[in-house]
């Protein structure tokens, strides 16, 4: 029996990239990704120096290394400077994209307004704007690297809020009018929870962008932060410390990605029905 | 008296290119339930949703109360073919969000809720939202706002139109026990000649765009009611095969 629902009209406009709901994984799946990662670093151990030595630095001696940079303040220094940035161009992308997206995806003018602007901006390479970037602000201070994290993660959020306000079920629309909702409530009632699987995509989709666009103005901007302990040590042919900071920005950015997970799940319980 | 009076109503879609229905007429009594019969792509969600100033006719007009419909009224309510729930709101808030929209006090709108989710037989699934329901479920909450408002008229458009058979005769049955108890002015849209039967009045038979009354037929099957006690009174065959008939007519033609 096909029951045809309100939203059916709409389950085909899914949010790009669609959520990966790992977190629900059974146990099992747990011991076969925990069997693959030991599997992987037991013979990167083992084999890995004696392809090369200098490159393929085995995990013991990363892990080592992780301790010294714990130890001798350097790895906190760095993530302070990195996440002061990224949390900081994070929330001005997240701020400004998801209210442009609201009020892009609502208003033909402002949709027209924005429209050249975002076409143009989202593609071109936003690595190549970053120099652009360094001398508008000319090098100093964290601005330049803020910025550069909020070109890089304010477009999907932008975007994706705006398909979802866009592709509000006119169904569902013209229920909030058939029951005289008010325009105020119309939005609380129905558009932005319309609009919410479609926003934590895009904030899913931001957070990694804004992970690259911090390590890349780290690299070419502002000498701070794990990205330059990156690039310090590279020049140094530390490669044990040099993983340090990489698999630091890895496991943040699964934390991170996980975090968002379980707020979406608080915050729009009903999507569960998508998966 | 007439509640509702829809007088040469037209309307038309695609600037004037697909006409729906053109010169249309008809009238809904006080405390009666109407059904409007008519094939698929008619019109008929069409007629309804001017009768409730979702959309606006190009011609004639409609008139509740000796007001004409220019948008939705507090004292109308509408079902819809689509259920129109909100996926983000559990069934007791998808039950409250027209008296809520209201603006009743509180305790009322919670005495209501608790009543009419108890009546369409949803208590135990307040705290559920939509997608953990059946389609059948569903429409019951679909039901319960409408009902919760104590509209003085109530729109259906093909309620039960997309649930299984058995699930469709239950809802029917229920609806028959709610209003007979109850009585006050439905507006039914139905394809399903059976059901405009069962629950109808009077029955008013729409032609294939652009849909025309092609005949309106008096139900002389006595209340209270059930979908069986009508399918097995004598009247019951005679009438199907006389909708039957008017509906085939134009469909062969
Ligand atoms: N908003 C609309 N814009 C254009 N055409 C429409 C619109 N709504 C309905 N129609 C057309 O009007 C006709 C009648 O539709 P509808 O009222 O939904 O019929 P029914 O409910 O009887 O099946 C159909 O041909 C449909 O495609
Ligand atoms: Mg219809």
């Amino acid at each position: 029996m096909t029951v045809p629902r309100v939203g059916e009209v709409n389950a085909r406009a899914r949010p790009i990239s669609p959520a990966r709901r790992w977190w629900r994984a059974r146990p099992s799946d747990w011991m076969v990704r925990a069997a693959s990662v030991l599997a992987v670093l037991g013979i990167w151990e083992l084999f890995g120096p004696l392809l090369n030595p200098i490159i393929l630095r085995p995990p013991s001696q990363i892990f080592r290394a992780f301790v010294d940079l714990i130890a001798n303040g350097e790895l906190g220094v760095a993530m302070v400077q990195s996440m002061r940035v990224f949390g900081a161009g994070l929330a001005i992308a997240l701020a400004a994209g998801i209210t442009l997206g609201i009020v892009s995806g609502r208003s033909r003018v402002v949709y027209n307004v924005l429209d050249p602007w975002i076409s143009a901006l989202y593609s071109v390479p936003s690595v190549a704007l970053v120099p652009l970037i360094a001398v508008a602000f000319q090098y100093s201070g964290d601005a330049p690297r803020v910025a550069t994290v909020v070109l890089f993660a304010i477009f999907p959020i932008l975007i994706n809020t705006q398909q979802g306000v866009r592709n509000v079920d006119p169904g569902l629309l013209e229920v909030a009018r058939a029951f005289n909702t008010s325009e105020r409530r119309l939005w609380g009632d129905v558009i932005v929870p319309a609009a919410m699987p479609f926003i934590f995509t895009g904030i899913r989709l931001a957070i990694g962008r804004a992970l690259i666009g911090m390590i890349v103005a780290e690299f070419l901007v502002g000498l701070a932060g794990l990205g330059y302990l990156i690039i310090v040590y590279q020049n140094t042919f530390r490669i044990d410390k040099m993983f340090v900071p990489v698999i630091v920005v890895a496991a943040f950015g699964i934390a991170l990605m996980g975090l968002v997970q379980f707020v979406e799940s608080r915050v729009a319980p009903w999507t569960r029905r998508e998966q | 008296m007439n509640r509702i009076v829809v007088e040469s109503a037209t309307k038309r879609f695609g600037s004037g290119v697909l006409t729906v229905f053109e010169g249309l007429g008809l009238a809904v009594r006080d405390k009666e339930t109407l059904c409007i019969l008519g094939p698929s792509g008619c019109g008929k969600t069409t007629l309804l949703r001017c009768m409730h100033g979702l959309a606006h006719l190009d011609g004639g007009r409609i008139v509740i109360d000796d007001l004409e419909v220019r948008a939705p009224r507090r004292n109308v309510a509408m079902v819809f073919q689509h259920f129109g729930l909100m996926p983000w709101k559990r069934v007791s808030e998808n039950v409250a969000y027209g008296v809520e929209l209201a603006g009743l006090p509180r305790t009322t709108i919670d005495e209501r809720v608790g009543r009419y989710t108890e009546m369409v037989g949803l208590t135990g699934f307040e705290r559920s939202y939509p997608y953990q329901l059946s389609g059948g479920m569903q429409q019951r909450a679909g039901l319960a706002r409408a009902l919760a408002l104590e509209p003085d008229i109530l729109l259906m458009d093909e309620p039960f139109g997309s649930l299984d058979a058995q699930t469709r005769e239950i809802l029917q049955d229920e609806l028959l026990r709610i209003y007979q108890q109850q009585p006050r002015t439905m507006v039914f849209i139905t394809h399903s000649i059976e059901e405009a039967i069962a629950l109808g009045d009077r029955i008013v038979v729409l032609t294939a765009r652009p849909a025309r009354v092609r005949d309106t037929i008096l139900v002389d099957i006595p209340r209270p009611r059930t979908v069986a006690s009508v399918v097995a009174h004598p009247r019951f065959v005679e009438l199907r095969d006389h909708c039957w008939r008017l509906l085939r007519e134009r469909l062969v033609a």
